[in-house]
């Protein structure tokens, strides 16, 4: 899966919880979660949840820690789907 | 150290849904599990812990300048206390129907804190007029900031001060700590 592929996808998954469409609009791999979405902090489990089902990978603690911009959650899903 | 969270209720139910599979196993300990469902009120155990979580993780960015980690199970509730690590907070909850509110602070804490239900989200202005008032500055003086891992601090007469604060707001809900 390309890196442009993934990254539609996980904007697929994101919309849902996004509190800022501006931030949402301007979207690019520094974009953080909560930060520049405000994306509710308990929705980012959910965003993990969709993650997993989306990939069909599991998100570990280490993995999780990571995933608050789209740059480390790309990351942590190629590291994921590399070792599946 | 201070660190403070809030949840609305009513919005949490509209966010979350914590019931979905996995859910509460991505956040929470098998032992605070047993907590929730073992509770009452399985809703408010839910959103209490969470905020106990979220509160002390604050207060532990604060004390580290760590920064930005998503690692709510790394946070262990017991009774009114969080452990990290080795390191371990005190937390005092406040719970309404609609609202649940907590502080997390260390053994020197020395807090005051206040809560707003009034939907307009003043409290960072309401925070700066108190730290105006209890410093004995201008309001103009005083300004609150984010460092670049996103913990907010004060300033006055753009000189970094060590005064700690904590801001927190949801749905209808907003709430500042400062510790003195």
């Amino acid at each position: 899966m390309t890196k442009e592929e993934l990254l539609s996808k996980l904007k697929t998954i994101i919309e849902p919880y996004v509190q800022n469409q501006e931030g949402f609009q301007n979207i690019s791999e520094d974009t953080n979660f909560i930060e520049d979405l405000e994306i509710n902090s308990a929705n980012l489990v959910d965003v993990i949840l969709d993650v997993e089902d989306e990939f069909n990978i599991e998100i570990d603690n280490d993995g999780m820690d990571k995933m608050l911009t789209v740059k480390a959650s790309i990351e942590v899903i190629q590291d994921k789907l590399a070792t599946k | 150290m201070i660190g403070n969270d809030i949840v609305d209720l009513k919005l949490a139910s509209v966010q979350s849904n914590w019931q979905r599979k996995g859910w509460l196993q991505k956040i929470f300990t098998e032992s605070e599990q047993d907590r929730i469902w073992d509770a009452e009120n399985s809703n408010h155990m839910v959103w209490k812990l969470w905020s106990m979580k979220e509160a002390a993780y604050k207060a532990h960015q604060r004390l580290f300048s760590l920064s930005p980690k998503y690692n709510p199970n790394d946070f262990i509730c017991t009774d009114s206390n969080v452990m990290v690590h080795n390191y371990n907070y005190q937390t005092v909850s406040k719970q309404t129907e609609k609202y649940i509110y907590t502080i997390a602070y260390t053994d020197q804490s020395n807090f005051i804190s206040k809560v707003f239900t009034d939907k307009s989200l003043e409290y960072k202005s309401k925070l700066v007029y108190y730290i105006a008032d209890v410093m004995n500055v201008n309001l103009s003086a005083v300004t609150l900031q984010k460092d670049r891992n996103g913990i907010p601090y004060v300033k006055i007469d753009n000189r970094v001060t060590d005064i700690a604060i904590s801001l927190s707001s949801h749905g209808s809900f907003s709430a500042f700590t400062i510790d003195l």
